[in-house]
C-alpha cells in the first residue's frame, strides 16, 4: 500500500515514524514493561536486545498493535493512535515477523495462501481465487529468489522455512515500519546474510526497522542503533561505532560474567555412543560419528544439511536409515524415544513448540515430565516434590518466572526454551542431544546452558546449531555437515566465525543439484 | 488483575457450583416433594450411572479422544448381562464379569481402530458405536429380556437373581449402592487424573502427543488404555443400569451419550480446572441429574428432555470451549 520510496529523500530528523511514550504493560502482577519511551525514525535500523523476558516481543506486539498498553501512548507520524489489531498495524504500514513463527502462519494453508493470505480475506484476488491466481499472487510478492514451494502445506515446513515464510511475506510487504522480532533465530549462515542485505535496502528505501536477535555480532553488523531493555526499562542506547562489550554489559546488568566457553576439563574419556555408517538423508554415502565421555560435539551446517535428520534417528525419533549404533560398547537400536530416554539419553527437537511444549501446563509440570518417577510416592505425584525439583531448576538456570507454577504459555521464548533442555536435565539424562538448543535463549543463558551441559551429571552432548558463534562456544569438537554429507570436522581453536562459515558455504559447492 | 478480570474469573470459577445451588433452592420450594431426603436419593440414584459413565468420557477426553460408543456399550451390556442370567441361567457374578468384559473388549477395539488403523476419534467411534447398537439387538431378536421369556421357543430357564438386583436398587447403611459406587469411582478418576503418573501421561498425551512422544510416552499404548478405561466405566453403568430396571430393555443406554458429555463438559469449568476433571465430571452429572429431575417434577413433559439436554449440552460446549472465561494468551 504504502509507498516505501517516499521516504528515500533525505527527510531530516523530524517527526518519528512511530513511537512509543511511557508505555507500561503489566500481565497479572508482573510488568512486562515499565515505561518506555521509543522513537523510530524512517530509514534506521533500530537494534533491539535484552535477555529474555526482558520485554523485547511484548513492545513489538504493542507497536505493531497485538496487544493493548496498560498505559501510555503509541504515536504513528506523532499522532496518537490506538491499533487494535494487526489489520489496522497492517494498514499503518506496519509489518511484523513474530518470534512465534507457529503463530502467525495458518499451518493447513499452502505457502503460497499463506504469503498473501491478507489480500485473501480482504478479497482482492477475488471470490474464491484459483491456486493460479493466489500463486501468481505470491510470486509478485516474493520475486524469484524464494526458494520454498508454494504448494506445500505450511504444517509440513520446519522451522527455519516457517521463518524464511514470514520473512518473505514481511519484506514484500512493503512496510514503513518494520519489525523482526529474532528473525534468524533458526536461519543458518548464509540466510542470515541475505536478510541483512535485504534489511539495508529496505532501510536505504526509507523503512524503519527494528531488528531483535541475542547474537552481538549479527546486531552491531545491522543496526545503525542499538537499544537495550531489561526488565521491562531501557537501560542503554548506543550509537555507531557499536562496540559490542558495553551492550553485553548493559544487556546483562549484575548478571555480566564471561560469556566465553569453559575450558575443557580432562581430555575425552571412552566412547559413550558411536554410530557407524548413519546417513542423515537416503542415498548419501554414510559415516562414523564418536560421542566420548567429557566431550560435547557440535553439529552445523546449512539449512536442509541434515543436522536435524541425523539427530532423530540416534534418539529414535525416527527409524534408522542406515547403519548402526552402539551405546557403552553394546549395540543400541532405539525403537521409541522411550528407549533412548530408558539408556539416558535425553533430546530436545529443534522445533520446540510442537514437539517439546505443553503450553496449557505450568512450568514444573513440563519439567518434571519425564522424571516423574521421581516426584511418585506410593503411586501418587508428590506436587511438593516436583515444585521444589522446578525450583532447582529455575535457580540453576535462571529461568525468568513468576514461580514453578507459572503456566508456560506465559513465559517469554527463551525461557520457554530454558524448561525444556530443563526437563532433561530434572530426568538427569547421561548424553544430551540438543537441536538448536540456543535458538532464542539471551547471552547469560547461553553461557549457563553451555555450563550445564558440562556439568557432572552429563557424561557427554552433542549439539546441532546452524549458528557458527554458537557452536563454537559450545563445542569441543564441530562436524560439518552438507547436503546429508560429512564434509569436514574442526576444531573450535582451529577455526574462526568466519572460517566456519565458509566452510559450511564450501561443502555445498562440490556435489551439485541441492534443491530447495 | 482488573476489577473485571477477576469478576470473570470468579464466575468461571464458581458460576456453576453457584447455578447448581440456585437450582436446587429454586426447585425445592416451588416443590416441597423435592427438597426430600427420598428425593435426593432418587436423583443422586439416577445421576450415579450418569456420572460413573461420564468418568470414562472424561478419560477419553483427557488423551484429546472422544467416545461416542459409550450409550451402545450402555445399552449392550445390559443386554449381556440379562441375557447370560435369563437366557442361559449364568449366575449374577458371571454376567457382571461378562458385562465388565463386553465394556472393556469395546473399549479395546476403539482404541485399536484409533491407533493402529488410524481411524479418526470420532468416526471410529461413531462405527463402534452402531455396530454394537446393532449388536445389542442380536440375541433377542429385538426383544426386551426378563424373566419368562421365550429362547429358541422355550421359555428361557434363568432369571434374574436378588444379588444382582441389589446393585442397582440396594443400598449400603441407606447409601444406594449406585451412588457408593460412584462415590468411590469418582475418587479414584480423579486422584488418577490429577495426582498419578499415569494420569499425567494421559493428559500428557492430550496436550500435545508429539511431545510427549519425544518424553518417552508410548502414546499408542495410553490411547488404547483410555478407550479400554472410558470402554470399562461404560460397562459399569450398564450393569448398574440393567440391576436398576430388573429387565433387559433394548436401547436402555441411548440417553447416556448425551447427558454424559454435557456432564464432563460442565466438569471442565467447575473451580475453574479448564480441563477434564473428575470431581467437576461429578458436578456436571449432578447439574444434569437435578435439571431433569426438576423439570419432570414441574410437570415439564417427557419429550421437552431430549430438547433441554441438547441445550444444556450445547451449553457446555460454550462453556467449556469459549474464549470468553479464559485467562487471555498470546
Ligand atoms: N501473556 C502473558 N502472560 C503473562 N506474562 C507474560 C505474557 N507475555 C509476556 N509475559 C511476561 O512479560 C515479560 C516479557 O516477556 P517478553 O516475551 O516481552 O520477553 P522478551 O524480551 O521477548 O524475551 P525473549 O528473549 O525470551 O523472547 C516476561 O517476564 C513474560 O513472562
Ligand atoms: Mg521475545
Amino acid at each position: 500500500m504504502t509507498d516505501a520510496s517516499a521516504g528515500s529523500e533525505p527527510r531530516a530528523r523530524a517527526r518519528p515514524v512511530l513511537s512509543a511514550s511511557a508505555v507500561v504493560r503489566t500481565f497479572g502482577a508482573s510488568v512486562a514493561l515499565d515505561g518506555v519511551d521509543l522513537e523510530l525514525h524512517a530509514g534506521e535500523v533500530v537494534g533491539l536486545v535484552g535477555a529474555n523476558g526482558a520485554g523485547k516481543s511484548t513492545l513489538v506486539a504493542i507497536l505493531s498493535g497485538a496487544l493493548a498498553p496498560t498505559s501510555g501512548t503509541v504515536s504513528i507520524d506523532g499522532s496518537p493512535v490506538r491499533l487494535s489489531g494487526p489489520e489496522d498495524a497492517a494498514a499503518a504500514g506496519i509489518a511484523t515477523v513474530q518470534q512465534d513463527v507457529d503463530a502467525a502462519l495458518a499451518p493447513d494453508l499452502s505457502v503460497a495462501e499463506n504469503l498473501v493470505l491478507d489480500r485473501i480475506t480482504r478479497g482482492e484476488l477475488g471470490f474464491l481465487p484459483s491456486r493460479r491466481t493466489i500463486e501468481r499472487a505470491a510470486r509478485e510478492l516474493v520475486g524469484d529468489g524464494f526458494t520454498l514451494p508454494l504448494r506445500t502445506p505450511v504444517s509440513r515446513l520446519r522451522t527455519a522455512q516457517k521463518q524464511q515464510l514470514l520473512i518473505a511475506r514481511a519484506l514484500g510487504r512493503g512496510a514503513r515500519v518494520l519489525f523482526l522480532d529474532e528473525p534468524t533465530a533458526a536461519l543458518s549462515i548464509t540466510e542470515q546474510r541475505a536478510l541483512h542485505d535485504q534489511v539495508r535496502r529496505l532501510a536505504a528505501e526509507g523503512t524503519a526497522v527494528v531488528y531483535i536477535t541475542h547474537h552481538l555480532g549479527e546486531l552491531t553488523a545491522v543496526s545503525d542503533r542499538v537499544v537495550a531493555l531489561r526488565d521491562g526499562r531501557i537501560v542503554g542506547r548506543f550509537a555507531a561505532p557499536l562496540d559490542p562489550a558495553p551492550i553485553a554489559a548493559a544487556i546483562l546488568g549484575s548478571l555480566a560474567g564471561p560469556v566465553r566457553r569453559p575450558p575443557r576439563t580432562g581430555t575425552a574419556g571412552e566412547s559413550v555412543l558411536r554410530a557407524r555408517g548413519v546417513v542423515p538423508l537416503l542415498g548419501r554415502p554414510g559415516f562414523d560419528l564418536e560421542l566420548r565421555r567429557g566431550e560435547v560435539v557440535g553439529i552445523t551446517g546449512l539449512l536442509g544439511s541434515g543436522k536435524t535428520e541425523l539427530l532423530r534417528q540416534l534418539v529414535g525419533a525416527d527409524a534408522l536409515l542406515a547403519g548402526t549404533l552402539e551405546l557403552d560398547g553394546r549395540a543400541f537400536r532405539p525403537r521409541h524415544p522411550s528407549d533412548a530416554i530408558a539408556a539416558g539419553i535425553g533430546f530436545v527437537p529443534e522445533d520446540r513448540r510442537s514437539g517439546a511444549e505443553f503450553p496449557d501446563w505450568d512450568l514444573a509440570q513440563n519439567a518434571s515430565l519425564a522424571d516423574l518417577r521421581r516426584h511418585s510416592r506410593f503411586g501418587l505425584l508428590d506436587r511438593r516434590s516436583e515444585l521444589r525439583g522446578a525450583r532447582e531448576l529455575i535457580e540453576a538456570l535462571r529461568i525468568k518466572a513468576p514461580g514453578p507454577s507459572a503456566p508456560l504459555s506465559s513465559l517469554s521464548g527463551g525461557n520457554r526454551q530454558k524448561v525444556v533442555v530443563a526437563r532433561w536435565l530434572a530426568a538427569r539424562s547421561r548424553v544430551l542431544v540438543l537441536d538448536e538448543p540456543f535458538r532464542g535463549v539471551d547471552l547469560a543463558a547461553r553461557a549457563d546452558l553451555a555450563r550445564l551441559v558440562r556439568s557432572d551429571t552429563v557424561e557427554s552432548a552433542l549439539v546441532a546449531s546452524s549458528d557458527p558463534e554458537e557452536i563454537l562456544e559450545v563445542a569441543d569438537r564441530v562436524l560439518i555437515l552438507s547436503d546429508g554429507r560429512l564434509v569436514a570436522e574442526v576444531r573450535p581453536d582451529e577455526v574462526d566465525e568466519e572460517s566456519l562459515a565458509r566452510l559450511m558455504v564450501a561443502g555445498l559447492d562440490a556435489p551439485a543439484g541441492r534443491t530447495a | 488483575m482488573t476489577v473485571a478480570d477477576r469478576a470473570r474469573d470468579l464466575v468461571y470459577r464458581y458460576g456453576l457450583l453457584v447455578l447448581l445451588l440456585a437450582l436446587i433452592v429454586f426447585f425445592a420450594s416451588t416443590e416441597p416433594a423435592f427438597g426430600t431426603v427420598r428425593n435426593v436419593l432418587v436423583v443422586l440414584q439416577a445421576v450415579a450411572i450418569t456420572a460413573i459413565v461420564a468418568l470414562g468420557v472424561t478419560i477419553s477426553l483427557t488423551v484429546g479422544g472422544f467416545d461416542l460408543s459409550i450409550g451402545s456399550i450402555v445399552s449392550f451390556v445390559v443386554m449381556v448381562t440379562t441375557v447370560a442370567q435369563v437366557y442361559f441361567g449364568l449366575p449374577a457374578w458371571v454376567a457382571v464379569l461378562l458385562g465388565l468384559a463386553a465394556g472393556a473388549l469395546i473399549g479395546l477395539i476403539n482404541g485399536l481402530l484409533v491407533v493402529l488403523a488410524r481411524v479418526p476419534d470420532l468416526l471410529a467411534t461413531l462405527g463402534t458405536m452402531f455396530v454394537f447398537a446393532g449388536f445389542a439387538l442380536v440375541p433377542t431378536a429385538g426383544q426386551s429380556v426378563a424373566a419368562g421369556a421365550t429362547f429358541n421357543g422355550e421359555p428361557a430357564p434363568g432369571r434374574i437373581g436378588p444379588d444382582f438386583l441389589w446393585l442397582g436398587r440396594g443400598s449400603v447403611l441407606g447409601v444406594p449402592v449406585p451412588v457408593l459406587l460412584m462415590i468411590v469411582l469418582g475418587v479414584v478418576v480423579s486422584v488418577l487424573l490429577a495426582r498419578s503418573r499415569p494420569g499425567r501421561l494421559l493428559a500428557a498425551v492430550g496436550s500435545n502427543p508429539e511431545a510427549a512422544r519425544l518424553s518417552g510416552v508410548h502414546v499408542g499404548r495410553v490411547k488404547v488404555l483410555a478407550y479400554v478405561a472410558s470402554g470399562t466405566l461404560a460397562s459399569v453403568g450398564g450393569v448398574l443400569l440393567a440391576a436398576r430396571l430388573g429387565r433387559g430393555d433394548v436401547s436402555a443406554g441411548s440417553p447416556y451419550l448425551v447427558e454424559t458429555v454435557a456432564a464432563a463438559l460442565i466438569g471442565f469449568a467447575v473451580l475453574g480446572a479448564n480441563r477434564p476433571n473428575g470431581f467437576g465430571t461429578i458436578v456436571g452429572a449432578v447439574f444434569v441429574g437435578v435439571l431433569i429431575n426438576g423439570l419432570t417434577m414441574q410437570n415439564v413433559p417427557y419429550y421437552w428432555q431430549d430438547l433441554i439436554k441438547g441445550a444444556l449440552l450445547v451449553g457446555a460446549l460454550i462453556l467449556s470451549f469459549s474464549a470468553i472465561f479464559r485467562k487471555d494468551r498470546t
